[in-house]
């Protein structure tokens, strides 16, 4: 019997907690009467993937059969989820082979000859081949990569981009033209938190900066509350007009899987558990850990934990219509991830792990710090934020100004020349944007290399804005100082430091709010 | 920009990661890490869950800490040197202690050598101390105490000292299922002392008693002999370690052997044994015959405070004016009154002699 999410609150009997904190993780002996949210324990996986996924194929909600869809002489462009997901990167098999594996094998029997398959990037950094290979597998990719048929989408190509058509909100509809021209295309998700899939797969996945910055902006990012809750996102109603104008032109076969909270192998056992279960070997290898990394050097940290495979299990995999997949999708989600959350607190609580959607196989840099902690960790609601209008946010990282310089060019700039001008989303954008978007050297190394677009350290930014609103406070526990203070935030060495700086706002007996993740969680604020 | 991007390729914004490292910082941090998480985790004691999530924790019970040893002959020599030779006089020395009805276990061995059970209400750590050491020795010697699992057996030195030097066996108080070891113990003919409140009493009042005691006895066909403690929350309640200065009276004494009648149940047993510990104290509060006489018209004074006000002006009228009976006349009763009424010390002064030398 899988356990539900649980709201506890620290006592005189609770241990210390455990909070990650970038390439490492702390325990914190947070004051009585905090207030910690768990995620629900582990939903039982499905136990034959293969048949679960020739069902989907095979009665999909609202649509035909895939094999009814395939035919000789078509064009078939198979789009699936980049590196982003899952976090962190799924243990092999990864779903998306699997699933990409029996779609093969159904357009082979239906004599399918004209068949692509593209990474849905977005302006996200290219795949490498080696990357490509771990996620679909070796039979996919020998079938494919070599002949040019296995590409990531390319968002600055004039030629590979068509444009569909305009909202009714007067929004530029612009995807990959290979996958507009195919007579179907397939799209696959992995929807590890409930912002993932639906119509936010094709029309943002294999788009461009054209059709992006009608929903990536300061002011729609504010007004999307949240992330979590697509009803109440105006990013993500940006997205599904946009949807659904493509629909009309289109044939979307979408394939949505969702993933159990499994977000750690046994060897990190303990990261997986709530403390207070902890067994002697829990607390031996995790002293072991900390011990360990503590006089590791930084690159040996990174590896050990870049190196980390989720064994994640399939809940769940639907096929059809994107909207009422979405619908499927969305519940297996919320049975996982949702925690129901009586009332805001003053102080919300927040570790800031190791990996986010934009640092796997790289570093996370400050404004991914920031992002994963104020973007997405803040805005893991559903509801009411779980911090007061006002209240103060604390979030652990060590905030190291250090960047990946093939993946994050821009960022460099971004953090020296933008930030140190004003670190207002709505000024950044009205006065930086456009500038990097089109930066021809940034453009250059997005199409020819393997670095984030020009433009999305300010996507990184707006998503915060959120936050940057709402929160009165906002503090960083063991953040580098000055890296810290280039944000406009503040920093802390202790809890206790922080919650001394942060009375301002909340008063000097706070309630207080600790997200205790991952595993990944959505906080129903009632 | 171009001048950003150049220092972007030539990697001017380095990682900061490459830092010394200290052997002894990282010893000292170690050393931090391990207290933490030994206090975090209670090492060595009895894994405690939060509150808040006793109800979605599913505890593994560990299995009951072994004590047959302590029950062992030689061992039990030991114990007999210890108490003798050590618990004896200290509780002679702390305490002003006055035994009384110690012949009702002469008139229970007229009867055989079965073991018995007895009961006490319980207020102070000493309880247990001030039993065995009133006990002739021949019952001392073999009888065992069931003492909290969750407390006395928190700890392996803890349930060690325990089990060596009082003789006690471990019971789960809050599970509500009993353990297999006290009906083992009066098969093999040991005396058990229970305590049927379960824990120590926070304001020196009786509190209600389960019916472990009343189980055992209906089972086992053994009798139930209630015993009164008064006086040993005012010599060493919660939160002491030690007794009080000065001596503080306490008086043990012991009733009369409860029986289970024929057809008679574990939820009328338990009433009887309550009411015979009840009755002990007003017996030792006034006098046998006056306890017994309010005993049989059911007016004595209830040791579960507030009393009701019809049995306390009952008492206050048959007998002289109890401490128990003035305060259980005024009710309601505010908290420190309750506790101020039970660490009032029992009079154990001896009458004066006569005749002097």
């Amino acid at each position: 019997m899988t356990r539900p999410g649980l709201v506890l609150e620290v006592d005189d009997r609770t241990p210390p907690l455990l909070v990650h904190e970038g390439n490492g993780f702390r325990l914190e002996e947070f004051p009585r009467g905090t207030r910690v949210l768990y995620p629900p324990e582990s939903l039982p996986a499905v136990p034959d993937v293969e048949a679960a996924i020739t069902r989907a194929l095979l009665e999909p909600i609202d649509s035909e059969p895939l094999p009814q869809l395939l035919f000789p002489g078509m064009r078939l462009t198979i789009a699936f989820d980049d590196i982003s997901l899952a976090l962190p990167q799924m243990a092999a098999p990864d779903i998306r082979q699997r699933i990409i594996e029996q779609v093969l094998t159904m357009a082979a029997r239906a004599g399918v000859n004209d068949v692509e398959l593209v990474a849905a990037n977005a302006l996200h950094r290219r795949m490498t081949a080696q990357e490509l290979r771990t996620m679909l597998g070796e039979r996919v990719f020998r079938s494919f990569y070599p002949q040019g048929k296995l590409t990531n989408h390319d968002a600055e190509d004039p030629a590979g981009m068509a444009h569909i058509g305009m909202t009714d909100h007067g929004e530029h509809v612009e995807i990959n033209r290979r996958a507009a021209e195919s007579d179907l295309l397939v799209y696959v998700n992995v929807n590890l938190v409930a912002m993932d899939g639906g119509h936010k797969s094709v029309p943002i996945g294999l788009t461009s900066y054209k059709s992006l910055k009608h929903h990536h902006n300061s002011h729609t990012m504010m007004r999307s509350r949240s992330f979590m809750d697509h009803k109440a996102s105006a990013m993500h109603h940006s997205a599904w007009r946009m949807g659904r104008v493509l629909k009309d032109h289109l044939k979307i076969f979408q394939i949505e899987t969702t993933l159990n909270n499994d977000c750690f192998p046994s060897t990190y056992a303990f990261l997986q558990k709530r403390e207070w279960e902890w067994s002697i070997r829990d607390q031996a290898s995790m002293l072991a850990a900390r011990r360990g990394l503590s006089v590791a050097p930084a690159s040996l940290k990174h590896r050990i934990f870049q190196g980390i495979r989720a064994p994640y299990g399939l809940t769940g995999v639907a096929a059809g219509e994107v909207e009422a997949v979405h619908d499927a999708t969305l519940a297996r989600v919320h049975r996982q991830q949702l925690v129901e959350v009586d009332g805001q607190s003053d102080v919300m609580v927040l570790g800031v792990p190791f990996i986010g959607p934009y640092n796997v196989n790289s570093t996370m840099n400050p404004i991914l710090a920031a992002c994963m902690g104020l973007g997405y960790y803040f805005n893991s609601y559903r509801g009411k934020p779980v911090v007061r209008q006002g209240g103060a946010v604390i979030l652990y990282h060590p905030v190291e100004p250090a960047f990946n310089q093939l993946h994050h060019p821009s960022y460099v700039d971004f953090y020296d020349e933008v930030l140190s001008v004003s670190t207002d989303p709505a000024v950044i954008e009205a006065k930086f944007e456009e500038q990097y978007a089109t930066d021809p050297w940034y453009v250059h190394l997005y199409r020819t290399s393997h670095a984030y677009h020009g433009v999305h350290p300010f996507y990184m930014w707006y998503w915060i804005s959120h936050a940057l609103d709402h929160c009165g406070d906002i503090v960083w526990v063991g953040g580098d100082r000055r890296a810290v203070e280039r944000m406009g935030f503040r920093s802390a060495s202790t809890l206790q430091d922080a919650l001394a700086m942060v009375q301002g706002s909340v008063g000097a007996s706070p309630s207080i709010t600790y997200l205790h993740n991952p595993p990944h969680l959505i906080a129903d604020v009632r | 920009m171009s001048v950003l991007r150049l220092r972007a390729s030539r990697g001017s914004v380095a990682p900061t990661g490459a830092r010394g490292v200290s052997l002894v910082r990282a010893a000292r941090e170690a050393r931090t890490d391990l207290r933490l998480v030994a206090r975090g985790w209670r090492w060595g004691r009895r894994p405690l869950v939060p509150a808040s999530a006793v109800s979605s924790t599913v505890v593994t019970p560990r299995p009951p800490f072994p004590t047959a040893w302590a029950r062992t002959p030689a061992v039990s020599a030991v114990r007999d040197v210890i108490q003798a030779a050590g618990l004896v006089p200290l509780m002679r020395r702390e305490l002003t202690t006055k035994v009384g009805g110690l012949d009702v276990l002469t008139r229970l061995r007229e009867l055989g050598d079965g073991p018995v059970v007895f009961v006490a209400n319980h207020a102070s750590h000493l309880d247990t101390a001030l039993v065995l050491t009133s006990l002739p020795h021949a019952w001392r010697r073999r009888t065992a105490v069931a003492a909290a699992a969750d407390y006395f057996f928190d700890t392996w030195w803890r349930a060690t000292g325990s089990a060596l030097v009082f003789g006690t066996f471990p019971i789960e108080r809050r599970s509500g299922t009993l353990s297999s070891t006290p009906q083992e113990l009066l098969d093999d003919g040991w005396n058990i002392v229970i305590y049927p409140e379960g824990t120590r009493s926070p304001d020196g009042w009786t509190q209600r008693f389960r019916l472990g005691a009343a189980f055992l006895a209906v089972s086992s066909g053994v009798p139930v002999v209630p015993v009164a403690i008064r006086g040993s929350f005012a010599a060493m309640p919660r939160g002491r370690s030690w007794p009080l200065r000065g001596r503080p009276a306490v008086t043990v004494r012991f009733g009369e052997p409860l029986w289970p009648q024929d057809g008679e149940g574990v939820r009328e047993l338990g009433p009887r044994i309550e009411a015979a510990v009840a009755r002990l104290h007003d017996e030792d509060a006034t006098d046998w015959y006056a306890a017994a006489l309010r005993a049989a018209t059911g007016t004595t004074p209830s040791t579960a405070a507030p009393a009701p006000p019809a049995t306390a002006r009952s008492a206050a009228d048959d007998g002289p004016p109890t401490s128990t009976a003035v305060a259980a006349a005024d009710e309601p009763l505010s908290t420190w009154r309750r506790v101020w009424e039970r660490t009032e010390s029992p009079d154990v002064r001896r009458p004066r002699r006569v005749w002097r030398v």
